[in-house]
């Protein structure tokens, strides 16, 4: 395991700007999340570091050694590819021993078994190991996919949406099993996702892409409590965080236009007055669609509460976060 | 939602004739399209070789078609099996075939590998190669007796050029030695672009994004041609080789207009040697229970090695 950083990197595709000047460093056993909506550049990042896309510029650094100008293989990162990209003509078994069998690893058989089958079993595909790649279902050929990056131990895991296709019971079970094995291993991890708690519960950093450049770098707390943008708290925290002109409430500092507003910023019980459009029950909290002059809000409120629909309410800004007329957050 | 295609036919179709369909069964309507073939299948085909089977039995000679046709049993293939001379057609049809399929795959293969990597002009320069192909067998038979004419033959000037022989020193035709080669090398060429052009199909049916897996996995390009490309190619491959095989059993029209079967008969493959037998001699019989020996013979091997191919590719 290593570190690795990526410093000023840019890649642009033919029309498309994939990068754009990202700086970031993974610490040895860090497990860092990479956010970001469709088409950031996300797997564009993975690609990079694995070698299998060249930079435009910038430098790529691993273990304290720059490796732009190396092979994939040089490199020794195992990648998950968000379209799994398994060899069709092999078995489950075959794929997965693969890896194991490159001359530079001469892994002698009985290690070999004994790991794939440990891996199989972690990942619970040991039933269906003599399969063919192609004889798999969606969710089964994502976690062989897995596997054959997990049977290895590389300098670092590049994990893009390792868990998208499987039904939430099993990614939560391997969302756990994946933790246990960093943590066992002192694995690095670089995780692509769009799942939230993935990223809450299992990063130890979270960065944020928006088209091509790193909008926010650090814990995941501070992304949560203490976004850089507008753009970076939208990315996090469910209901989203609601934006409304300053005007409303006023008492803004300087500078500021929008005033950002997650659930835990609203204060139930006083200030403007508003309606109670809608009320949706999710079980273990409960959600209140408000109207205040013209605007709509989510926020949350306890399982006992007494308010219905056509209720008046006075809610009131509690620590709320500014941002100015481009996003940008102000203090 | 959209109309599914037999509904769009359904509605197309003239009222009275959907009114007549109407009353008629899948499978009537399954059969009325399907008998037409048929017959014709039974005509042309079956009828033809039921009657061949019956003929290699007897002593029946079409240019004498007042003869009684006798019965004689299995004389005719006694005679053909117990010939030296069949056995000679059949090792240069042996010969021929190998070496072709040998040389076909071998740089059919190498150059849909070159052709597959991405450069400049690719779609050009496979455009250029598979020309050969659509030229009409007798006539490249034709103009190849020219490229091997041993004084003005570009082919011998080739040769000389390369190695210093004595362009006039051999002729690819006329030397007994020589000319089973001339018409492996003709084929080759002829029939070498047909091979890449499968072999390009399978090549580009293998997704990048595999050997960017192999390449994380750190094969080498040595470990992913032999891993990936070899196995996933192998059925495409297999069926060029069938391919071939089946056409070049039957070679008979570019060997006629090169070498004529001979010199002595030395390139006298076995289809020519049965055109020989049914068209020149007139002996109808002994030339039927040939067309059997052949026919069960390419049937047998087909069969075994389409067997062979299936396996490979349920692998
Ligand atoms: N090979 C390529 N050729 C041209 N453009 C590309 C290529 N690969 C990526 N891009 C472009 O680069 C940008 C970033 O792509 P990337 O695949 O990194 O997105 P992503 O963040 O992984 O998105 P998703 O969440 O949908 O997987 C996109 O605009 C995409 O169109
Ligand atoms: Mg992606």
């Amino acid at each position: 395991m290593a570190d690795v950083e990526l410093r000023n990197i840019t890649k642009s595709f033919d029309k498309d700007i994939g990068l754009e000047k990202v700086s970031l460093k993974i610490n040895d056993g860090e497990f860092v999340v990479l956010l970001g909506p469709t088409g950031a550049g996300k797997t564009t990042t993975l690609r990079l570091i694995a070698g299998l896309e060249k930079p435009d510029s910038g430098e790529i650094w691993i273990d304290g050694r720059n490796v732009v100008n190396d092979s994939p293989a040089q490199r020794d990162v195992a990648m998950v590819f968000q379209q799994y990209s398994l060899y069709p003509h092999l078995t489950v078994r075959e794929n997965l021993e693969f890896p194991l069998k490159s001359p530079i690893l001469k892994t002698p058989v009985d290690v070999m078994k004994r790991k794939v089958n440990d891996v199989a079993e972690v990942l619970r595909i040991s039933h269906k190991l003599d399969n063919k790649a192609t004889e798999l279902s969606g969710g089964e050929m994502q976690r062989v996919s897995m596997g054959r990056a997990l049977v290895r131990n590389p300098r670092i895991y590049l994990m893009d949406e390792p868990l998208s296709s499987l039904d939430a019971k099993l990614r939560s079970e391997l969302r756990i099993e994946l933790k246990r094995i960093q943590a066992e291993l002192g694995a690095t991890i670089l995780y692509v996702t769009h799942d939230q708690i993935e990223a809450m519960t299992m990063a130890t950093q979270i960065g944020v892409l928006n088209n091509g450049r790193l909008e926010q770098f650090g814990p995941p707390r501070e992304i949560y409590e203490n976004p850089s943008s507008q753009y970076v708290a939208t990315r996090l925290g469910s209901p989203r965080i609601n934006t409304l002109p300053v005007s409303i409430f006023g008492g803004a500092p300087a500078g500021s236009a929008l005033i950002g507003l997650r659930p835990e910023h609203i204060h139930i019980g006083s200030g403007q007055d508003c309606q109670v459009t809608r009320i949706e029950h999710l079980g273990d909290q409960i959600r209140l669609h408000l109207r205040l002059a013209g605007h709509n809000i989510i926020t949350l409120t306890d399982t006992h509460t007494s308010i219905k629909v056509g209720d008046v309410i006075a809610i009131q800004p509690n620590n709320p976060i500014f941002f100015d007329a481009n996003g940008s957050r102000v203090v | 939602m959209p109309k599914s295609a037999i509904e769009r036919a359904a509605e197309v179709t003239p009222p009275a004739v959907a009114r007549r369909i109407k009353g008629l069964s899948d499978r009537a309507i399954a059969w009325i399209f399907v008998t037409p073939t048929i017959v014709i299948l039974l005509a042309i085909n079956i009828f033809p070789l039921i009657w061949t089977i019956w003929l290699s039995f007897t002593n029946f000679r079409v240019n004498r078609p007042n003869n009684a046709v006798e019965f004689i049993g299995l004389r005719n293939y006694e005679r053909i099996l117990t010939d030296p001379d069949t056995w000679m057609t059949m090792q240069a049809t042996a010969h021929f075939l190998f070496w072709t399929i040998f040389f076909q795959v071998l740089i059919g293969f190498a150059l849909a590998y070159l052709i597959n990597k991405k450069f400049k002009g690719n779609d050009m320069w496979t455009t250029i190669i598979v020309l050969p192909m659509m030229l009409s067998p007798a006539v490249v038979g034709n103009f190849w007796t020219f490229l091997y004419q041993p004084q003005i033959g570009f082919f011998n000037y080739v040769v000389s050029f390369f190695t210093g022989v004595d362009p006039t020193s051999f002729s690819m035709i006329g030397d007994v030695s020589l000319a089973p080669w001339s018409i492996v090398i003709v084929d080759t060429w002829m029939w070498t672009p047909f091979v890449m052009l499968i072999c390009l199909a399978g090549l580009r049916s293998i997704p990048d994004n595999i050997y960017e897996a192999a390449e994380c996995d750190r094969a080498s390009k040595w470990r992913q041609f032999w891993t990936i490309t070899i196995p996933m190619v192998l059925p495409f491959l297999m069926l060029a080789i069938l391919f071939r095989g089946i056409e070049n059993f039957k070679m008979f029209d570019l060997v006629v207009q090169l070498t004529g079967g001979g010199p002595g008969s030395t390139t006298e493959l076995t289809s020519i040697n049965l055109k020989r037998e049914a068209f020149e001699k007139w002996r109808t019989g002994f030339a039927s229970a040939y067309a059997v020996i052949l026919f069960v013979t390419v049937f047998g091997l087909a069969s075994i090695y389409v067997k062979a191919l299936n396996r490979v590719k349920a692998r």
